[in-house]
């Protein structure tokens, strides 16, 4: 595989298989993949590793999608998450405090819209705020 | 008043006027005596006069055979003489003893006696002479003049004697009048005070009797209205009351027992109950035994069979919940039966409902987990389709195709385990409770990963049982996930399914016991946790979980216990499902709950 250029992205869930096949979809369109299979070591990627964006899953063994989303926000809230999620009602004040959500099945096509719109505004909101 | 006040009264108006006469008799009596004593008197005179009458009589025919003799001086002719001689002597005494009280008289005989003794020693001398000169006029002379003076004093002592008697008369007459009229005014006396008495008395009688009538027209009223009170008391109540006499025949019906039997109590009285209480057994339709022969039999209060349905008159039929119990006198006797009941229908319709909203409610629940699982693997899909569709790397695309057909596969075990949660037979069959807790982990596997909870299974024996597979796997669904609930991140549950041999009232069966590491549950909890609507979760739960799975157990012939654990192992809740091998519809096992 040749080395990629783009963004780096973490991506955090459980399901072993599901993230592996989530990897190569991101990577299929440029983006660099660090993965995690729960929250405290996906934490510890994040802490360590340039990431500019995060795709969580939220229902997860131990930490969920929420806890670690918040965990992230503190230590850098200008990083963009999309969290994940197989349920429809989510709660409230973590829908809220993400940036995108995304219903799980809704196509990989989806998801990459999300991505690149979340990376996106990132940008934006650096090009603009940068100064600060 | 009182019957005894009443009973003195009469007595008194009885016994006092009979007193009275009884007086009123002894004194009447008694002046009779005074009179009859008078006229004994005058009885009297009339033997002294009579007697001394005799006497002179005795007297005059002893000078008869005297001047007999003097006249004819035949010796014969003397035979009176002699004869009336010893008979003057005793009349004489005769005389003297009735004249004893009378000292007056006394002296009148007195001189009769000297008197004739004069003329006797006369007469002596005339017998002593020679028969031939006792008739001389001389001496005839002096004999009569002797003989006067004797009948002269004979003749005083009777007009004495008369005069004596006429006095008593007087006396008797006097005595007479003076006792009649003390007879008439101590009658008149005694009519006068009964009259009085009596008409106190029956005054009194009179006025008693009136007070005895105002209390018992009150008592009557009083004894009305608390009649009255307990009929409307008895019509008030909201459940259907039929009371029967000991023979069963009906002889009170309220309103409510009157619309659901369909009889009005006119047409019902005096009926047998069966006749109007008509029930049957609402699965066999078997006529149901009837109340008041098991009241008879039992002698207490009885309840009735469960599922039994009331046919009404009209043949309308409606579940009944009723108890039928004895009614008892003071002294203990059973005097009739008190049948109470209750149309149950519509809160059968609700348990019913209930029962369907908590299906719905586990339906949902599972609907959601199940979403979750398939969605998941369905991500996968859809972004292997899409790697496949860019990618023209052969090694790449199988690996990608490998991926697709483990998550297919995933989906399938999910839906396979889906469809047999709602496929269910309609005839109970073989159910395998260990590889249905299983599919019921398998389903909650998900959750436990996240909650990190280690599941321990201890399986031990067939475990086969007869049952419904959908309602069993709901019962276990809301067991596993309480003791989930309960164990809490990082616990550990231990579920025990081992098969068990028949025991006393309870046949051979499988024991699923499942045992968290929660809290265990609080006394007041557990009293309740068979109650609808009962939760420990708020907003969560529905608080019908636990008795929907009682009461699907209990279909099963299988009963539930609850408990905390005490193995020193687990700290939380013990839950135990007996279900016996071969189901007994209907078969009711009383649910107990023990907190330890």
């Amino acid at each position: 595989m040749e080395a990629a250029t783009g963004p780096l992205i973490l991506c955090i869930d459980d399901e072993a298989l599901g993230l592996k096949i989530r990897k190569a979809v991101l990577e299929r369109e440029g983006y660099r993949v660090l993965t995690a299979l729960d929250g405290s070591s996906g934490l510890t990627l994040f802490a360590d590793e340039p990431v500019e964006g995060v795709v969580l899953d939220y229902f997860m063994p131990g930490m969920d999608g929420g806890q670690v989303a918040i965990a992230m926000r503190k230590q850098r809230p200008e990083v963009p998450i999309l969290l994940l999620s197989a349920y429809v009602n989510l709660p409230q004040e973590i829908t809220t405090m993400v940036d995108y959500t995304l219903l799980k099945g809704e196509g990989p096509s989806e998801l990459l819209a999300k991505v690149h719109a979340m990376l996106r505004r990132k940008k934006d909101e650096s090009g603009v705020e940068g100064g600060r | 008043m009182n019957l005894r006040e009443f009973n003195r009264i009469l007595r008194q108006t009885l016994f006092l006027p009979i007193l009275l006469l009884l007086v009123l008799a002894g004194f009447i009596i008694w002046q009779i005596s005074e009179t009859s004593a008078q006229m004994r008197w005058i009885d009297h005179s009339d033997d002294v006069m009579e007697q001394t009458l005799r006497l002179e009589k005795l007297v005059i025919d002893q000078e008869t055979g005297l001047r007999g003799y003097q006249l004819t001086g035949d010796i014969v002719m003397l035979s009176p003489y002699k004869t009336a001689a010893d008979r003057i002597a005793k009349q004489f005494t005769v005389v003297h003893d009735l004249v004893l009280d009378d000292p007056a008289q006394q002296a009148h005989l007195a001189n009769v006696r000297d008197r004739y003794q004069i003329w006797l020693g006369w007469a002596q001398g005339v017998l002593s002479k020679d028969p031939a000169v006792v008739n001389g006029p001389r001496l005839n002379q002096h004999g009569k003049e002797l003989m006067d003076d004797l009948r002269a004093e004979v003749t005083a002592m009777m007009q004495a004697e008369g005069h004596l008697r006429r006095e008593r008369e007087q006396t008797a007459l006097h005595i007479e009048r003076r006792e009649l009229a003390a007879v008439l005014v101590s009658s008149l006396l005694v009519g006068v005070a009964l009259a009085i008495f009596t008409s106190s008395r029956m005054r009194r009688v009179s006025r008693t009797y009136d007070a005895a009538l105002a209390e018992l027209g009150h008592q009557a009223e009083e004894i009305y209205e608390r009649r009255q009170w307990f009929q409307t008391t008895l019509e008030s109540i909201g459940d259907a009351v039929i009371a029967c006499a000991r023979d069963g025949k009906v002889e009170f019906m309220n309103a409510i027992a009157q619309e659901l039997t369909g009889w009005p109590m006119q047409e019902a009285l005096g009926r047998p109950l069966t006749e109007v209480f008509h029930i049957i057994n609402e699965g066999t339709r078997e006529v149901a035994e009837n109340p008041v022969e098991r009241v008879l039999r039992l002698q207490t209060v009885v309840g009735l069979a469960n599922h039994t349905a009331l046919i009404s008159r009209n043949g309308k039929e409606y579940v009944i919940d009723d108890s039928a119990a004895p009614i008892r006198s003071g002294d203990g006797k059973m005097t009739g039966i008190v049948l109470v009941f209750r149309d149950v229908t519509e809160s059968r319709r609700s348990e019913a409902a209930l029962i369907a909203a908590e299906k719905l409610a586990v339906a949902g629940r599972l609907a959601a987990s199940i979403a979750h699982e398939i969605h998941n693997p369905l991500d996968s899909v859809a972004n292997v389709h899409y790697l496949l569709e860019n990618e023209t790397e052969p090694v790449k695309r199988k690996e990608y195709l490998r991926m697709a057909q483990q998550e297919l596969t995933r989906t399938m075990q999910i839906s396979r385990t889906l469809l047999s949660l709602y496929r269910e037979p309609n005839a109970p069959i073989a159910v395998d409770l260990k590889e249905l807790a299983e599919g019921v982990l398998l389903l909650l596997d998900r959750r436990i990963v996240q909650q990190g909870v280690t599941i321990e299974r201890q399986f031990s024996g067939n475990c086969v049982v007869e049952g419904f597979p959908a309602e069993l796997r709901q019962v276990f669904t809301n067991i596993f996930v309480n003791a989930l609930e309960a164990a809490g991140k990082g616990g550990s549950i231990r579920v025990r399914i081992e098969s068990v041999g028949a025991q006393e009232l309870r046949p051979s069966g499988t024991v699923v016991e499942v045992t968290d590491s929660g809290q265990g549950i609080s006394q007041q909890t557990s009293e309740n946790l068979f109650q609808p609507f009962f939760t420990t979760k708020g907003e969560d739960g529905t608080g019908l979980g636990l008795w929907v799975s009682n009461g699907i157990v209990v279909k099963h012939g299988g009963s539930i216990w609850i408990t905390n654990n005490d193995d020193g192992y687990l700290t939380g809740a013990r839950v135990r499902v007996y279900l016996p091998t071969r189901t007994m519809a209907n078969a009711a096992t009383r649910t107990t709950v023990h907190v330890r």
